[in-house]
């Protein structure tokens, strides 16, 4: 699934063409799905056309919500990965902290905690619906990010680091320019497969009243007392937001092994 | 090649610096010890390099001679003892560090090139980040280096698409990009096959004769005797003999390095 798109390409353009092709047929696929999807969904039967434009916004706040503590999560994940690699002990230990807790509870409580229970711990922190679910997203999804992107950072090795070392360049651009751009290309696979997850764990944001895809799929389903197409429907358009970013995914990985090694 | 000969010293064991010539020493090890762990691997070495010499330190496998080389850019450190660098101190303040480091560029036996650039990126990265050259001084600089090295036309080609022995020649492309003062040689030619060795020998016989100052681990006898202006000979952890090379290879009095020596011939 992963190459379908990536191999329809014409055999003479070059890896770089076709993944750089690829992620902005995939960029721009997601752009007009999104922009003209009250269309053809307001041309299917009842009960999905009358409810187009609800489903249409729905999957718009879901794809915010995605994008939006997606970006967050990949640099809490960095930041994670780095402190819990980190000299000083006190920075491990809050890196460890904050991993061992987000790893340990349910999605469920930390959406619900930042919605309801951080504005009584502290008043400035009060978030709308939307902010509080992309929070606690972001801080989970940069959890699972965290140990994804330290394995990456361990295995790169370490000849690497003292060849950079001994050019003279400093341990920041070190990591910057050597390790990191190394154990983000090992990092990618889990680093998806973590983006996937947390495409279907926006769905949670429904407890707190932010009308993504699976509230507006709950509430069509109220209205009309027909749950079997409206589920289907609601399924379906997530089925199709996965495989989107499975392939611009695919892209990014295919561009980055300059060694060819999947071919 | 150097003109600066240090006298030999053949006593059996002889950590004596040669006797101290005009010249300031470009690197001067004194009294260095290292442990790892329980093992000291390193025993009260002391020696001097200077400007333009090519000083080749051989010895058997274990007896500290690459962790001695580590220690003179601080990729490994030292217990105790001093190490002195163009005037400057290895010690755990940084930034005498990264001064050093720009200084002293080191090539390892396993290449180490950074698969993810191209072979001239490999070259310019240092330049551009630490010296802060302009992009198109620093791929002029380097295309002039990989023409150096015999491999301008593999330029744009990444790391993994070239054999041991081209990607070792762009290590010491990549080195001299910084004009470090010396370069230290890790076992350069250990990870390569035979037929690729000769020509990253050749390589540094051309830099040696174009006055570089090189220290060289390596078990390529006829470069240390061929190129070599000084051998320094490890044994445990201690510099057995330093000897300039027909007197080490030829007038060899001592028997524990006749053995190694007879050993590596065979």
């Amino acid at each position: 699934m992963t190459s379908l798109v990536l191999s329809a390409w014409p055999d003479s353009w070059s890896r770089e063409q076709r993944c750089t092709a690829t992620m902005v047929a995939a960029a721009v696929v997601l752009a007009l799905f999104m922009w003209l999807l009250a269309a053809p969904l307001a041309a299917m039967p009842e009960p999905i056309g009358p409810a187009a434009q609800q489903f249409a916004e729905g999957t718009r706040v879901t794809v915010e919500l995605t994008l939006v503590s997606g970006l967050l999560g990949v640099l809490f994940g960095v930041l994670a990965a780095v402190g819990k690699l980190a000299r000083l002990a006190p920075v491990r230990w809050a890196a460890s902290f904050y991993i061992w807790s987000i790893r340990g509870t349910p999605l469920l409580v930390q959406v619900l905690f930042v919605f309801l229970a951080l504005p009584m711990i502290a008043p400035g922190l009060a978030l709308s619906d939307f902010n509080s679910a992309a929070l606690a997203l972001a801080f989970n999804v940069g959890a699972y990010n965290a140990e994804a992107i330290r394995s990456g950072i361990l295995a790169v090795p370490k000849g690497q680091t003292e060849a950079s070392r001994s050019l003279g360049l400093s341990p920041f651009q070190t990591f910057r320019e050597v390790v990191f751009p190394q154990s983000f290309k090992i990092a990618l696979p889990p680093l998806v497969n973590n983006c996937v997850a947390l495409l279907k764990d926006s769905s949670l944001a429904y407890v707190i009243g932010v009308a993504e895809l699976s509230n507006v799929g709950n509430r069509v389903q109220a209205a009309t007392f027909q749950p079997v197409p409206v589920f289907v429907a609601t399924a379906s358009l997530y089925l199709i937001l996965t495989t989107v970013l499975t392939q611009i995914s695919g892209a990014i990985e295919a561009r980055l092994d300059v060694e060819q090694r999947q071919h | 090649m150097s003109h600066l000969q240090p006298q030999a010293v053949a006593a059996a064991r002889a950590p004596l610096p040669p006797p101290a010539p005009a010249q300031e020493p470009l690197i001067r090890a004194e009294g260095v010890n290292k442990h790892f762990g329980k093992a000291h691997v390193l025993r009260d070495v002391t020696t001097r390099f200077f400007q333009s010499e090519v000083a080749v330190i051989i010895g058997a496998s274990g007896s500290g001679k690459s962790t001695f080389l580590r220690t003179l850019n601080r990729l490994e450190t030292h217990d105790s003892g001093r190490i002195v660098v163009d005037g400057i101190e290895l010690n755990d303040t940084v930034k005498n560090l990264d001064a050093i480091r720009r200084e002293v560029g080191m090539v390892f036996q396993q290449f180490n090139l950074f698969p993810h650039l191209t072979v001239l990126d490999n070259v310019t990265l240092a330049p551009r980040r630490v010296r802060g050259a302009r992009r198109e001084e620093a791929d002029a600089s380097a295309m002039e280096l990989l023409t150096r090295v015999g491999l301008k036309d593999h330029a744009h080609k990444h790391p993994f698409a070239l054999s041991g022995g081209q990607q070792q020649r762009v290590a010491i492309a990549r080195s001299l990009a910084m004009s470090p003062r010396v370069l230290l040689f890790d076992e350069p030619t250990s990870a390569l096959d035979p037929e690729m060795i000769k020509e990253v020998l050749d390589v540094m016989k051309d830099l040696a004769s174009s006055g570089m100052t090189m220290i060289v681990v390596t078990h390529e006898m006829s470069f240390a005797r061929e190129v070599g202006d000084r051998i320094v000979f490890f044994d445990h952890g201690r510099i057995l003999q330093e000897a300039p090379p027909d007197q080490f290879f030829d007038g060899q009095e001592n028997e524990r390095i006749r053995a190694f020596l007879g050993q590596i011939a065979h």
